[in-house]
């Protein structure tokens, strides 16, 4: 079948699938999540200093908590330049002292919003959302007619997985591009590092939804693909993080506290699975929040962002072929 | 003689079932027959017979353990095919969020046609199977009659060469398995075929020119219908193919065919 000839039945699959998640609401429901978070963002504004960083200097904004500027009164009087400065949220209702310049909070706020709520909550609450597409999709009632059709069968599986990653695609621009402009808006900071989270959003999303894919080819279940995608992200930033850990501890004190053996195979996980954790790093990266852990890890030579990258799109091309493989092969 | 549409040759489907695939199950056994162009061609038997497997493994929406089956000409491997058939499953289930008008633009759609010729042909469809006053209506909404005027409809989208019916009249009321019968029969006049797989004893007497039927996976007859009824006329009445058919479906299962038609 040429390309020609399938690129139209593709984009009827991205249609379908965008009108399925409108009829059973998931889109609405998404797109109020988005809304609730994009409102916050237009009630919250920061004062401060606007900068505190020489130029080139990368402004490290973590740790997290600003003790020092809770302090900050007790430590002016001592002498102690402190950047005092304010995030309010809820125009102004809840007041939060930071000590860091206008452009990092921004951007502490906005590694909140692509770490926390889009990367962690928004991946899993989309991941248990769309879990049901597919195992409707492969139904033997459902599936029968469209099997009885010139597509092949990896071009049908091919469209409906294309059309799941459109949908959070759309998403995960209303949600980034709509939370990133209520910012700039209301602070004054345009800086577009924050827009990198939509393609790493849908990268995350694509390595746990190919696995999502397999499961609903082999059990055509959804409580399969649930409790499977979600187990398998759990495993993934298990080991990726426990991995790094391991190194990490290794490198700062290399004592042999762990055995030969757990490294090894802490190791060859790491680079066989997807790396949910790497991947958040590049949102860290492109927002400046990365100065303390990284070094450790990449001057062992054990974190490459690019590899990690590298093998976490490999291990779902090859997650997307096993499902396909199967696919053609099943008795409907 | 008409070329032959579709050409089963030895072809036996078994399935493995259970945990670890221990039970088998053989759902067709060594079935030879063809259907030639232009006929309608009845497809019987009792429960389990097989007839729907045989469907199934004919469309490539599962695969013969053994054997080949020729599909317009060509090994059923070959999908292209599957562009001139038309299928109307037993119990359909559609996407419910669709209107009457988009399911049909979809199907059509996955049948390889351009959007300007689904865009022709769907107004005449839903015309032609009483639903254009429903065309942009969720399917949600229509009831189990007006879901299967629909399956109807999409099974017709491509204007196929070979229309593959199981069960269609289930569930149809009396207007629409008259609108299938007017459908088959004008079809049939235009030198179309029909695959039909039904139960209904008056379907298959109005409609059907020659008929196979299945027990315990084997064909047990292959011929035409008069020669299963035993009359001159080709539309065999319901009593005297239900007279003819009886001991087939209740009979001992042999080792090949034990009422060999002469259309083999």
């Amino acid at each position: 079948m040429n390309p020609r000839t399938l690129l139209p039945v593709i984009f009827r699959l991205v249609k379908d699938t965008f009108r399925q998640s409108m009829a059973s609401g998931i889109c609405w429901l998404l797109m109020g999540l988005s809304t609730i978070c994009i409102l916050g963002c237009l009630s919250a504004s920061v004062n401060g200093p606007q900068s505190l960083a020489a130029a080139g200097e990368n402004a490290d904004f973590l740790p997290r908590f600003d003790r020092e500027a809770q302090d900050a009164h007790k430590l002016k009087q001592s002498g102690v330049t402190v950047a005092d400065g304010t995030l309010s949220l809820a125009f102004g209702a809840v007041r939060v002292a930071v000590a860091r310049d206008v452009r990092a909070t921004v951007h502490f706020f906005q590694l909140i919003l692509a770490a926390g709520v889009a990367d962690t909550l928004g991946l899993l609450l989309t991941l248990i959302w769309t879990a049901g597409f597919l195992p409707g999709f492969l139904a033997p009632q459902a599936v029968a007619v469209l099997l009885a059709k010139p597509v092949p069968r990896w071009g049908l599986l091919a469209g409906k997985y294309i059309g799941v990653l459109a949908f959070v695609l759309a998403q995960a621009v209303y949600f980034v591009g709509g939370t990133w402009l209520a910012l700039a808006l209301r602070t004054g900071v345009w800086d577009a590092a924050y827009l990198l989270s939509i393609p790493l959003l849908l990268l995350q999303f694509a390595v746990f939804f190919g696995f999502s894919l397999l499961l609903a080819v082999c059990f055509r279940s959804t409580v399969v693909c649930v409790f499977g995608s979600i187990a398998f992200w759990g495993i993934c930033w298990a080991i990726n993080f426990g991995r790094h850990a391991v190194m990490a501890a290794e490198a700062m004190a290399p004592c042999g506290k762990f055995s030969t053996l757990l490294v090894r195979l802490a190791d060859i996980s790491y680079w066989i699975l997807p790396k949910p954790v790497d991947l958040g790093c590049l949102a860290f990266d492109a927002l400046g929040a990365q100065t303390h852990f990284r070094p450790i890890l990449e001057h062992n030579g054990g974190l490459s962002l690019g590899l990690s990258v590298l093998t976490s799109l490999l291990f779902t091309v090859y997650v997307l072929i096993a499902a396909a493989r199967q696919f053609a092969k099943m008795d409907y | 003689m008409t070329r032959p549409i579709v050409e089963f040759q030895n072809v036996s489907k078994t399935y493995h079932l259970g945990l670890l695939r221990r039970r088998t199950i053989h759902a067709l056994r060594d079935v030879s027959f063809k259907v030639r162009g232009g006929c309608v061609f009845g497809l019987l038997g009792p429960n389990r017979a097989g007839k729907t497997t045989l469907v199934k493994a004919l469309l490539s929406i599962c695969r013969p353990t053994a054997g080949t089956i020729l599909r317009l000409g060509r090994d059923a491997a070959y999908r292209g095919t599957l562009a001139r058939i038309g299928y109307l499953h037993e119990s359909p289930a559609f996407p419910r969020y669709l209107t009457a008008r988009a399911f049909l633009d979809y199907y059509g759609a996955l049948s390889l046609l351009t959007r300007r010729e689904v865009a022709m042909r769907i107004p005449r469809l839903l015309d032609e199977v009483g639903l254009n006053d429903r065309a942009g209506e969720a399917i949600a909404a229509f009831s189990k009659g007006m879901l299967q005027r629909l399956a109807l409809a999409q099974a017709l989208v491509n204007d196929p060469e070979l229309l593959v019916l199981d069960e269609p009249t289930e569930g149809m009321d009396l207007s629409a398995r008259k609108l299938l019968h007017e459908i088959i029969h004008r079809r049939k006049a235009e030198g179309k075929t029909a695959i039909l797989v039904s139960h209904s004893m008056a379907d298959v007497g109005r409609l059907c020119d020659e008929l196979a039927v299945l027990r315990g996976g084997q064909v047990v007859f292959h011929g035409m219908l008069a020669e299963l009824t035993g009359q001159a006329s080709q539309e065999g009445d319901v009593d005297s193919l239900q007279e003819a058919l009886e001991p087939m479906y209740a009979g001992p299962v042999h080792a090949g065919p034990i009422y060999a038609g002469a259309a083999s």
